[in-house]
């Protein structure tokens, strides 16, 4: 096989290599940054249903 | 230290490691002699990833076994997550295996026994994942998984040793006792690049355990907040 042929194929090779990498890379950053954001809403919706009730429980 | 193994750290060193690797393998290293030619090229990430797709299968392993000893949802997650990954490495091993084949013994596949035991992990493992999505009760999920987990391992010595056991297969033994088959400079290229990937693999890792965190979180303030 000639060097011109096996760059076809090591590119390919290469290139898939790279784009799945990047493909579970970017996209699990992603979950991450969404799971955080769910947290935060959730923890604020907590708090806000746990204050008037803290509150009646104090007075 | 701690900075060092954090994951945005580890995802760093990882992408120097597996660039300088590569940059070696292309520039500093000779193009094979052999039949292979320029397709050896492929081998700086393929052996890596192949050896990385092991390394996290013995970890599930490990993790299956700590939790059934120990019962902490902890090491479930491990197992899972490291099940996860390595079967991303897998995939990208049969991937750029079958384009070296096609490249070097023009054929995309040839069921000989390297390749279809690591085709077996393959199917094992995605039965693992299977297996986790029918059951619900999150203890009895764990359990079986780890169960599975602990007998899937065992095709991964045998995946392993496939070459070196029945070495009238296509695929060759890269690294033997003694001898890695390999020049100076192509061996310091191969090993700098399985450096990479283990670190990438530490980074995936770390990642998605966090996610897996993050979801348990997201559950027990569901619940809290709906009970």
């Amino acid at each position: 096989m000639s060097i011109e042929e096996g760059v076809k194929f090591v590119a390919s090779a290469y290139a898939i290599i790279l784009a799945v990498l990047m493909i579970y890379y970017f996209m699990s950053a992603r979950r991450v940054r969404a799971l955080q954001r769910d947290v935060q809403l959730l923890e604020d919706e907590a708090k806000r249903r746990q204050g008037p009730a803290g509150g009646a429980g104090a007075e | 230290m701690k900075k060092l193994v954090s994951a945005p750290a580890l995802f760093a060193e990882a992408g120097i490691c597996l660039i300088v690797g590569l940059l070696l393998g292309f520039w500093w290293a000779p193009v094979d002699a052999s039949s292979l030619g320029f397709s050896q090229k492929i081998f700086y990430y393929h052996a890596p990833i192949a050896e990385t797709a092991l390394v996290a299968f013995g970890v599930a392993f490990v993790a299956a076994i700590a939790y059934l000893r120990t019962g902490r949802l902890t090491w479930d997650r491990l197992s899972y997550v490291s099940v996860r990954l390595g079967l991303l490495f897998s995939i990208l091993v049969m991937l750029t295996g079958m384009i070296w084949g096609k490249a070097a013994w023009d054929t995309w596949w040839a069921w000989e026994p390297r390749l279809t035991t690591f085709l077996l992990v393959c199917f094992l493992y995605a039965a693992y994942w299977v297996l986790r999505s029918v059951v619900d009760e999150e203890q009895h999920r764990a359990t079986y998984a780890a169960v599975f987990a602990i007998i899937a391992f065992i095709d991964v010595p045998i995946t392993f040793f496939a070459t070196r056991f029945l070495p009238e297969g296509l695929h060759p033994v890269v690294i033997t006792t003694g001898d890695t088959g390999m020049e100076g400079s192509m061996l310091v290229s191969f090993l700098i690049s399985m450096l990479g990937m283990t670190l990438l693999l530490a980074a995936l890792t770390r990642r998605d355990l966090a996610i897996e965190k993050l979801k348990d979180r997201v559950a027990d303030l569901k619940s809290t907040i709906g009970g």
